[in-house]
This record gives structure tokens, C-alpha cells and sequence, in this order.
């Protein structure tokens, strides 16, 4: 895949940074900036006794890439099928750019772009005239976007061919394309990597960069925690129908404790020096030095000082930082540990 | 919803299913397909022995091919079409696509009657012509329809496909099986009604079939006579069985989760 920045010239999809203000009265008290393009408060989703949603509050803030973590069942896609008006909300609000769904759904969902689960076609007809079906119940403007959809993507050689020839990545591109139609201000993408090989995911993550670098916002479900990581600014992670935790990724990974990792020729005798060092909150010993749990946020030097003073060699010290799999898998075990 | 948008999502409509190969092929196979079978069959057997075998084409002919195409073969092309019309975005998956897009669940339903009517209708008008053809080709000196009876002849082929096309997309809309919708409106059409229609005991409670009904509205004399009904009762069984099952689609396709 080769995804141009080019768009159709006869019907751009243009940029979707979006001043307009919400006109509507805040009725439950809930906030209603267009900073943020998606909020929700106190969403419930049960199943009958199941609950699969739980008084759920998420904030997505406008023109970033945000990802949506969770185990499978979680209720990821619950939410999402909820925002999209695909099935109903047992209670709570929900908000897309400052807009009520399902209230206004036909309004706000014109300007969004979905792929849930995955990506459906009709696989005897082409992908352009999959697309034709789509452009065709969104607007009259939408089916002049195809071609430019379908450049973008890098399916226009394959336009003409049926999609029952077409492979995972390919319809999850044709998907992609799909979403474009509605000259998206918004895009939700529900495990959009999947069946994707490594050369298709680095194109898909430079595309959701580039699409974020137009003003659009990407709302990204995902399992692949690495890809999160690597591709979203902000993430939220969903266990058992709540948010646990939400934020920025930085955020989301640092830890109240700072680690740092020393490379030294003689870590036994690195812990008996740093034994009762008012830096250290604790040490052990690894294969190439010791690791160190400071007392504060500043320590790094002292300790260093009192290596290399001790004749100790360092070869390197460097912070512990923890990654978003890991600490999704501590938020959502400690979670777990709880119920 | 703009005419423009409406007039494009009945022609995606219209291309979903129109590019469906396999559905469109067997239709033409049912409805012209017949009608050729028909009357070359019936035009070996007059020359072969023009004594005992009358003409295939003369006013015979036309009653047998309008009775074909709006009761027997043509019903069943209506309803392969309708079925399909009614199940292809539920079955692909592509309904929740179109859900997406924010457009009104009705509208999605309510264009999905006028493609199937106008498919079913391009497939009848073909077969319909063939009719004709073979009407005054093969008369052999028969007598033949005069312009009104043929377009009554259209006029009921066309209302027959498309009640019967109706029901069949109305059932595809509710079930979204494509499978389940065939063998439940073919059954019911082709088995269940004929069954009913010879149980007199039933008396009149059979005037809400619909097959009676559309046979009582034919203008060429060929029903079988089983269930007579006056044209004022047979107008409001066809558009009642109309009525109920585009509200059966619509109402399934308003509140299934997508």
C-alpha cells in the first residue's frame, strides 16, 4: 500500500478542523466544548443481567489519535456500536462534537467515518462500486470523493476488481476509503490492524498520522498495545464495562516510582554500596548491573557519584521506562484482583 | 432526505442486486427462459400434428404466458429478486455500513420495494415480449389479443410481480435470510396457498390468500376457478398483504441491532 496525501481534485476531502460551536443547552449538566470531540457520562449497556458497559465517562480530545484499550469483551465495541446508533444505551449521555446521539445521529454521523469489528462488502461487486453504495446514502458530494478515497488508499488499481478477490488488508483499506467518503471529522477504526501484515500496519499508522495532521480525529480500538503506543496521543483503557484510566499516552505509562537501570562491571558490589543510600527506596541485581528504585525524582547522579567514587565502572544509566503493554496488563490485573 | 439522494441510493439499490449474476441469470431463466420452452414446445407439437395440437400463439398462448409470468414462473422470479433485495445488506454485513452513515433505517428499507418492483419488472417485460411475439408469430390463424388485453395483460403480470416481490422483501427484511425467505414464500405461495384453497371447508375465510386474490384480477380467463371473490375484495387482500409486510420489514429493519 502507498497512501498518497492526494485526494480527488474535483472533490477534496478537506480538512475537518471544525470551529463550529455547539448550539446546544447542556441538559445533564455535562460539558460541552468541541475540544473534545467525543464525551460520555454515566453510559450503561447490559445484556440482559450482563452488564457490558458501566457508568462510563470518556473524553477524546478533537484532532488527535486516541486509543481505546481493552480485553476482548471488555465492552469496546459496545461503545462503539452505542455512539454509531447501531444499538441502544440503557442510560447515560453521549456526546459526538458537541452533538447528543442518538438524538442527532443522522447530523453528527455525516460527518463520521466507522469501521466496526470489521470491515463488510458486497464481495460480487467491485470496490469502486462498494463504494458507490456507500457514497450513495451519504450525499450527493460523497461519490465525487471515490476516486480520491480510493488513491488514497492505494486500491486504485484494484478498483475494478471484485472484493471477493480482495485480501484482509485490502478491504480493511477499502474500509478506510469507505470512512473517507464522509469527509470524516472523526474516524472509528475497531481493530483496524487486524490481518494486517508489518508493512501494512506501518502504512496504516503513517495514514492515521497524516489523516490527525489534517485536523481529523482517529478513534482507534485496538489489542495491539505496541501500536497504540506508537500511533495514538492519547489512550483510555476499558476493563469489565469501566474506564480504569485515561489520559495521554505519557501519562498513561509513567509510574509513581522512577526506575533506573545502571550498567556496571560489579553489581554485587554496586548493592552493597548503594545499601542504605537515602536515594534508593530499593535495589536488586540484573544480568548486566542493578536495577534501582529511586526515593524521589532526582537521586540518578548521587548514585552514580558514589559508584564511580567506589571504583565501581558504570557503563550507563538510563530510566526504566515502562510500556503501555505492561501497564495495561498491571491496570487491568489489578482491576481484576479487586472483583 | 433530498430527491437527488433518494434517486441515488435506489440506484445503489438497483446495482447491488442488478450485478448479481447468478440471481439475475435464474430469474431470466424462469420467466423468458419458460416462455421459449413454452412455446416451442407447444409449436413442435402443432406441426407435428396440427389436428390434434392447437396453434402455441392465438389468445390460448397469451392466456397461458400472462398466467405464467404473473402467477407461476413470474412469481417465482419476483420472489428470488425480492428475497435477495431484502437480505443482501443484511447477510454481507453491509448493513451496519449503511446504519453508520447515519441515514434513517426507513430509508434504507424504503427503497429496497421500488428496486425489487423495477427489477422484477425488466425481467417480466422481456419474458412479456416473448409472450407477444409468440402470440402472433404462432397463432396460425387463431384469434389474438387486441391492444387492451394486452396491456391489461401488462398491467397484471406487473401487479402480481410486484405484491409478490413486496412480500418476498418484506420477509427478507425480517428474517435477513435469504435461504429462510425463499423456501417461506415460495412454500407458502406455491404449496401452503394451493393446499388451503382446496380445503372448502375454510369457505371464505380463503379470500385472504393472496394467490386467489391476484387470480381473480386477471383480465384473460385462466384462474382455476377454486375461490371466487368480487374485484373490490380482491384489491384489498392484494394491498393488505401489501401493507402488512412492508410494515413487517420496516418495522424489523427500524429496531434490529445492526
Amino acid at each position: 500500500m502507498a497512501p498518497s496525501v492526494r485526494c480527488a481534485p474535483e472533490a477534496p476531502i478537506a480538512p475537518a478542523a471544525d470551529d463550529r460551536r455547539s448550539r446546544h443547552a447542556d441538559h445533564v449538566g455535562m460539558s460541552t466544548t468541541t475540544a473534545n470531540i467525543i464525551e460520555t457520562r454515566g453510559v450503561t449497556k447490559r445484556f440482559g443481567a450482563r452488564p457490558a458497559v458501566m457508568d462510563l465517562d470518556l473524553t477524546v480530545p478533537r484532532g488527535s489519535a486516541f486509543g481505546f484499550l481493552g480485553h476482548n469483551g471488555a465492552g469496546k465495541t459496545t461503545l462503539i456500536r452505542m455512539l454509531l446508533g447501531l444499538t441502544t444505551a440503557d442510560g447515560g449521555v453521549m456526546r459526538i462534537s458537541g452533538r447528543r446521539v442518538p438524538e442527532e445521529r443522522a447530523a453528527v454521523l455525516a460527518r463520521v467515518g466507522a469501521i466496526v469489528e470489521e470491515p463488510h462488502f458486497h464481495g460480487h461487486l467491485t470496490g469502486h462500486e462498494n463504494l458507490r453504495i456507500i457514497a450513495a446514502v451519504r450525499s450527493p458530494e460523497a461519490r465525487g470523493r471515490i476516486d480520491g478515497a480510493l488513491r488514497r488508499v492505494g486500491l486504485s488499481d484494484r478498483a475494478n476488481d471484485r472484493v471477493k478477490t480482495y485480501s484482509q488488508g485490502m478491504r480493511q483499506r477499502l474500509g478506510v476509503a469507505r470512512c473517507l467518503l464522509a469527509d470524516p471529522e472523526l474516524l472509528i477504526l475497531d481493530e483496524p490492524m487486524n490481518g494486517l501484515d508489518p508493512g501494512g500496519i506501518l502504512e496504516f499508522r503513517t495514514m492515521i498520522a497524516e489523516l490527525t495532521g489534517e485536523g481529523r480525529t482517529v478513534f482507534l480500538s485496538s489489542h495491539l498495545l505496541d501500536e497504540v503506543e506508537k500511533t495514538c496521543h492519547a489512550a483510555a483503557v476499558i476493563d469489565r464495562g469501566r474506564i480504569i484510566a485515561q489520559g495521554p499516552i505519557s501519562e498513561l505509562v509513567a509510574d509513581e516510582h522512577t526506575e533506573v537501570d545502571v550498567g556496571c562491571d560489579d553489581p554485587y558490589a554496586a548493592l552493597d554500596l548503594l545499601d542504605g543510600h537515602p536515594a534508593v527506596a530499593a535495589a536488586h541485581a540484573t544480568p548486566d548491573g542493578v536495577r534501582i528504585t529511586l526515593a524521589g525524582v532526582d537521586g540518578a547522579a548521587s548514585i552514580n557519584s558514589r559508584l564511580v567514587t567506589a571504583g565501581v565502572a558504570v557503563s550507563r544509566l538510563e530510566p526504566v521506562r515502562e510500556s503501555l503493554e505492561q501497564r495495561f496488563l498491571e491496570m487491568t490485573s489489578r482491576v481484576g484482583g479487586q472483583s | 432526505m433530498t430527491l437527488t439522494v433518494a434517486r441515488q441510493m435506489l440506484g445503489a439499490e438497483i446495482l447491488k442486486v442488478g450485478r448479481n449474476r447468478g440471481v439475475m441469470a435464474f430469474a431470466l431463466l424462469l420467466t423468458s427462459g419458460v416462455v421459449v420452452i413454452y412455446f416451442g414446445y407447444t409449436a413442435i407439437e402443432h406441426a407435428s400434428n396440427p389436428l390434434l395440437n392447437a396453434p402455441a400463439g392465438g389468445i390460448h398462448g397469451f392466456t397461458r404466458g400472462v398466467r405464467s409470468l404473473g402467477e407461476f414462473f413470474g412469481m417465482l422470479a419476483a420472489v428470488l429478486i425480492g428475497a435477495e433485495v431484502g437480505t443482501a445488506d443484511l447477510s454481507s454485513g453491509v448493513f451496519r455500513d449503511l446504519v453508520t452513515t447515519g441515514r434513517s433505517r426507513l430509508a434504507l428499507f424504503g427503497v429496497r420495494l421500488p428496486a425489487a418492483a423495477i427489477l422484477s419488472l425488466c425481467v417480466s417485460a422481456i419474458a412479456y415480449v416473448l409472450v407477444l411475439i409468440g402470440t402472433f408469430a404462432l397463432a396460425g390463424g387463431t384469434a389474438t389479443p387486441d391492444l387492451g388485453l394486452i396491456l391489461q395483460g401488462a398491467g397484471w403480470i406487473a401487479m402480481a410481480n410486484i405484491v409478490v416481490g413486496a412480500l418476498a422483501v418484506g420477509v427478507g427484511s425480517l428474517t435477513g435470510s435469504r435461504a429462510l425467505t425463499l423456501t417461506a414464500v415460495i412454500g407458502w405461495q406455491a404449496i401452503v396457498t394451493n393446499l388451503l384453497v382446496n380445503v372448502t371447508s375454510l369457505g371464505s375465510a380463503r379470500d385472504v390468500l393472496l394467490t386467489p386474490a391476484l387470480t381473480n384480477l386477471m383480465p384473460v380467463n385462466g384462474g382455476d376457478g377454486s375461490v371466487f371473490m368480487a374485484a373490490t375484495t380482491a384489491v384489498i387482500v392484494v394491498c393488505g398483504w401489501l401493507i402488512i409486510s412492508q410494515f413487517a420489514g420496516a418495522w424489523r429493519t427500524e429496531t434490529q441491532d445492526a
